[in-house]
């Protein structure tokens, strides 16, 4: 039953954005398509509007930082239809040397939170986004933690604190 | 001794501090300052089997101003760093601190850039108590070991101890 949506949503991103289609991939039975970031909106929409997704459930982002894909970063939209549970996945790939992307707020407004927290995370910007800040780090924050080039342990922020004695 | 024969029955002689001491090491009234989950074995703590209110500790008031004994449990992010350094510095003189579990104690397993490695690296501790979480009894412990540093100094200070295994 989730394999059907998945491949209508495959065929509508092949057919009606080919320029920006870059592969469809599968993994433990889940599958997904890779796009560029040009048109994700008009993209999501479709899916949304077209196929019938009436849930974004989850967005998030991936460094792939020195493994040979085609941009460094990803962004991942995975969407759902309730009551059905069916879900898909397309993913954008964002380049380091401008790591912006438009929000998807205009169809999704759940990725609203989504997008601070990989902006918090990443560092990726979202063209029009109405509150692009901080949600989980505080907000004078130096860095993006989970960028693969920052160290686990921080730099430095975790004792940067005053210190009381007796 | 010529006193006692001055005294009603059942009177009794001590020293001014001794008298303190005793009023203060009865009558710890704990800020709680619970975070995670060393917040829940705390609450336990606090409740009827584990009853920490027969040492005294009765008064569990979350106003930094009435108490004297501050409860770290759990980990503290950097977000929340400042705050617990501004509930110290609220607690009036005489004030001790028990750090509880590992987190509060180290960084327990949490080694990363948005927890601080131990709060006594700001703050100063006079008890640990280690487990993950600890176990009531620890805890009891711990306010017990508060209580003979109470008894046993004459104003602060006192090497911190770490509570025994129960």
């Amino acid at each position: 039953m989730s394999l059907d949506l998945s491949q209508t949503s495959i065929d509508l991103v092949k057919s009606r954005f080919a320029d920006e289609f870059l592969g469809e991939y599968a993994h433990a039975g889940q599958r997904w398509a890779e796009v560029k970031r040009g048109r994700i909106i008009e993209i999501l929409r479709a899916l949304r509007d077209e196929v019938g997704f009436n849930m974004l459930m989850d967005i998030t982002a991936v460094d792939w930082l020195n493994m040979g894909k085609p941009e460094r970063f990803s962004v991942v939209y995975t969407l759902t239809q309730i009551p059905s549970g069916d879900s898909f996945r397309i993913k954008a790939w964002v380049p380091e040397e401008d790591p912006t992307i438009d929000t998807a707020i205009p169809v999704w407004l759940a990725a609203d939170w989504g997008e601070r927290e990989i902006f918090d995370m990443y560092g990726l910007r979202f063209n029009g986004h109405p509150n692009l800040k901080r949600i989980l780090l505080p907000e004078s924050y130096p860095g993006f933690p989970l960028r693969k080039d920052y160290p686990v342990t921080g730099r430095g922020e975790r004792y940067d604190f005053p210190k009381h004695t007796r | 001794m010529g006193l006692d024969n001055w005294l009603p029955e059942g009177a009794l002689t001590t020293r001014v501090d001794e008298l303190v001491k005793w009023g203060r090491k009865n009558s710890m009234w704990p800020m709680p300052f619970g975070v995670a989950c060393c917040a829940i074995e705390m609450i336990a703590t606090l409740s009827s089997r584990y009853d920490l209110a027969r040492f005294g500790a009765e008064a569990i008031r979350f106003s930094p101003r009435q108490a004297d004994l501050m409860i770290v449990s759990g980990r503290i992010s950097i977000k929340m760093m400042p705050v617990l350094t501004k509930i110290w510095e609220q607690m009036p003189e005489p004030k001790w601190c028990i750090s509880m579990g590992a987190c509060a104690s180290c960084g327990g397993i949490f080694d990363t850039y948005a927890l601080v490695q131990g709060v006594d690296n700001f703050i100063p501790v006079d008890v640990y108590v280690p487990g993950c979480p600890p176990r009531p009894e620890s805890l009891i412990d711990a306010l017990m070991k508060v209580q003979e540093m109470v008894e046993k100094e004459r104003g602060f200070g006192g090497a911190p101890i770490v509570a025994d295994r129960v």
